[in-house]
């Protein structure tokens, strides 16, 4: 550390800007956060914030944690060809205090050895650009420790299967002991033993008991998706309340457009308040933390200097595909609890027995999916749109009345429904993207980010060969009926559960790597044109591993914010 | 498992095409804004409050509109049309009704009900809601006329045969964004207008919102006993759909 006090601008106060606000401003630094959402809490430096999150549907619906779809659209086309692009919400993670861990269930598992050596240990793909990260799976091991640690995370350590245990070993356990399993997850455990699996306890960053003064989760099923009424999810509260706590300062509502730049280095922000008033300040840093779309749509407002055109490219999601179990015999009660509650990971295994030879036949070295979430299910008013969208296909005649009634109280789709959620890897593609739609702006007429993004052949591959997996779970599970579906439609499977990608797992767009040309910025998240910028979310992923993200960002926020501290 | 996206991107209509079906003295007779007398309802006229209430209880029937219903109320009795009315005036109500307020409703352990005290909306929200609202207050208007049209004139005073009919023929999505509207105020919370005693909730047998009290361990991690379902017409064809395209 040079010793000085820097000041530092941190753009966003989600999992990845709170955790590097926490780190600079605990260095001495002195760190202002802008968060561009508004705060649905109080009391943000006490260790149990108060909150007006509620178990209410239709709040959530009405996207009362993300943007307004018709003030801040999105354009999403699957590439360059696509004519009929659509305008809306996509990949919408919230704008609030606190980001994407406010709506989250909090699946924090953590990604394997083989992410961050995935080109030296798996070698290359055709047509995408696999990298190792610039750290290890040791180097970054102590960092998921600690955030584990602050952010209270539940597990059980020796129920790991061997698979997790050997490319993601814990050296302690995990903080708090796992809370009560959902039934409809133990059914799902039990199939997936059935047919050679290995479920276990998902690790969550949720309090199965009383953790630093916040209570336990008392299992009110409106996790996914909501914001937790009680607070036992903390998420990125817990590192913004450190921050806060060591002079950081908080600016909610305030919308940085624009970074300013000369010569190599950043010099200060402009920004908006609510009211649509300009400010500009000087900052001797600047973090981008705004996840990948707006973090790549900032800098291409700010014309960052990008000589190799790389900036927004290889934006990865994670390929979903959704598995559905309908029992007949009993009600499953999904919507009790923290959305699911087990886990297999034997699908995120590139040597998962048939794979290799899968993939072989695919025209691919290997491949790899992902965890796959086991147990959960809909809500009432998700259930009857689902109902009131389909009847015209089942009831043509009089597409509403009775057979509607009957079909909620049936509750195929909600009550009787098991539910699983495949992640697969995305690879890294230079044609999938985030740029800008100069044709479309937001409510104050600024170009709204345009995201191009198709799966790849492995993607494609991967998913073909587990859907008869999860099928064959489902049924052991005890469904009478059992299906699974790709949650976007793509030229394999032309029929999809939704029509744009809506998986909320967001990375890539400034990756991390050592060569300029192929990557954004450099091995430790710095801008690698501009020496005093750093980013510290999701977009500085060289590979998207198939696990959820938001611990890796934290993690990895934490490891690289502990180098610039002692920089600046 | 999140489903919400996938759920909340279904449903599309198109204003201009509806208003190309009808003929055009129809659309010279719409309602004007100013010219109302005094009713009970914020944004609707009686008429179209009255169309509106028969059209849901159409779309979502109780014991009163169809004989199979005895027993399980509907949209007349879960006031779905007293919801909608809320919806399209939640801007003229200060703080706007669009985001109800947390972390507890009365109902599962708390003495208060925060759920009652609306949250008011931040620039970017309302700018949001002002053309989300404005778009459906046309929706409204047209698609009422266009219901009275198909109706024979007056869909209030239609049988129940042909207003089926009107509402099976979807004047250009209208009776799809009405369904989709009167769901909302059949399984929402109450304090939006609809759920009235919570009729809805109570005939899926849904809890509804569950906080401070939360869910024992048993009822998270215990069967609830057998309860055997004997799929038939809708649900049997949507069970059989399903099986064809099982992903194996």
């Amino acid at each position: 550390m040079t010793g000085a006090r820097a000041s530092v601008a941190v753009v966003g106060s989600g999992p990845g800007g709170a955790t590097a606000a926490k780190v600079l401003a605990e260095a001495g630094h002195d760190v202002v956060i802008f968060e561009k959402g508004r705060s649905y809490f109080s009391n943000l430096t006490s260790d149990l914030p108060g909150t007006v999150f509620s178990n209410d549907e239709l709040k959530t619906d009405r996207n009362f944690a993300e943007a307004d779809p018709l003030s801040e659209p999105r354009v999403f086309r699957t590439s360059t060809a696509d004519k009929t692009p659509f305008v809306g919400a996509v990949q919408s993670l919230p704008q609030t205090v606190g980001g994407g861990a406010v709506h989250w269930d909090a699946k924090t598992p953590r990604y394997w050895d083989i992410d961050f050596k995935k080109r030296s240990l798996l070698g290359p793909q055709p047509g995408a650009a696999v990298e190792d990260w610039p750290f290890s799976y040791e180097e970054i091991a102590p960092h998921y420790e600690v955030i584990e640690q602050l952010i209270g995370v539940q597990g059980s350590r020796a129920e790991l299967p061997p698979l997790t245990r050997r490319h993601a070993p814990h050296s302690t356990d995990f903080p708090m002991p796992p809370g009560p399993p959902q039934y409809s997850s133990l059914l799902a455990a039990k199939g997936a033993k059935a047919v050679g699996l290995h479920p276990f306890p998902a690790a969550m960053a949720i309090n199965s008991r009383e953790y630093e003064g916040r209570p336990a989760c008392n299992n009110c099923g409106f996790c996914s998706d909501y914001g937790c009424p009680i607070l036992a999810r903390i998420g990125a509260l817990a590192p913004l309340r450190d921050a806060l706590l060591a002079g950081a300062e908080l600016r909610e509502r305030s919308t940085v457009v624009h970074v300013g730049h000369r010569n190599g280095r950043v010099h200060g922000v402009q920004w908006l308040d609510e009211h649509g008033n300009h400010h500009r300040q000087l900052f001797d840093a600047v973090v981008l933390a705004g996840n990948s779309i707006e973090t790549v749509r900032l800098a291409l407002f700010s014309n960052l200097p990008d000589p190799y055109r790389a900036t927004g490219r290889y934006l990865m999601f994670h390929w979903f595909t959704d598995g559905s179990g309908i029992f007949l015999d009993e009600r499953l009660h999904g919507y009790r609890g923290r959305d699911h509650t087990h886990d297999i990971d034997d699908f995120a295994n590139p040597e998962f027995p048939g794979a290799r030879r899968a993939a072989k036949e695919a025209g691919l070295p290997y491949f790899r999916a992902g965890k796959v979430e086991m147990g959960g299910t809909d809500r009432p008013l998700g259930e009857a749109q689902q109902y009131v969208g389909i009847l015209p296909v089942l009831a043509p005649h009089k597409p509403f009345g009775r057979a509607f009634k009957e079909l909620m109280r049936s509750s195929i789709l909600r009550d009787r429904l098991l539910g699983l959620t495949l992640m697969g890897e995305d690879l890294p593609y230079a044609t999938n993207r985030v740029d800008l739609d100069r044709n479309v702006r937001d409510w104050r007429g600024y170009p709204v980010p345009r995201i191009t993004y198709s799966p790849g052949r492995h993607e494609l591959a991967a998913q073909a060969f587990y859907m008869p997996w999860m099928v064959k779970l489902l049924e052991a599970a005890g469904a009478e009926v059992a299906l699974a579906i790709p949650q976007e439609p793509s030229a394999r499977f032309p029929v999809g559960a939704a029509g744009v990608p809506s998986t909320d797992h967001i990375m890539g767009g400034m990756r991390m790597g050592r060569n300029p040309a192929t990557s954004v910025t450099d091995s430790e998240g710095r801008h690698h044109q501009l020496e005093n910028l750093f980013v510290a979310d999701g977009s500085v992923f060289p590979t998207s591993g198939g696990h959820n993200p938001t611990l890796t960002i934290m993690a990895t926020a934490r490891r690289n914010a502990l180098r610039w501290a002692a920089a600046l | 498992m999140s489903r919400r996206d996938v759920l909340r991107r279904g449903g599309s209509f198109s204003l201009a095409g509806l208003a190309l079906l009808l003929p055009p003295e129809l659309l010279a007779g719409q309602r004007v804004e100013g010219a109302r007398t005094a009713t009970e309802w914020l944004v609707f006229t009686d008429h179209e409050a009255a169309v509106v209430k028969e059209a849901s209880a159409r779309l979502i029937p109780g014991p009163e509109d169809d004989p199979a219903e005895v027993g399980h109320p509907g949209a007349r009795e879960a006031d779905v049309v007293r919801y909608i009315d809320t919806m399209l005036g939640a801007l003229s109500m200060s703080p706007a009704k669009v985001f109800a307020g947390g972390p507890f409703s009365n109902r599962a352990g708390s003495p208060v009900d925060d759920m009652a005290h609306f949250i008011g909306l931040s620039p970017a929200q309302a700018h949001g809601w002002r053309l989300r609202i404005a778009g459906y207050r046309r929706a409204y208007s047209i698609g009422v006329v266009a219901l009275d049209h198909l109706a024979g004139g007056d869909f209030e005073r239609a049988t129940n045969t042909v207003r089926d009919e009107a509402l099976t023929k979807d004047p250009d999505g209208f009776a799809s964004l009405l369904f989709q509207h009167a769901a909302e105020g059949m399984y929402s919370v109450p304090e939006y207008g609809g759920n009235r005693g919570l009729v809805g909730w109570k005939d899926i047998r849904f809890p509804g919102d569950r906080q401070p009290r939360g869910y024992t361990p048993d009822q998270v991690s215990l069967s609830d006993g057998p309860d055997r379902y004997r799929p038939r017409g809708a649900a049997a064809t949507l069970l059989a759909l399903m099986r064809a395209s099982s992903g194996r």
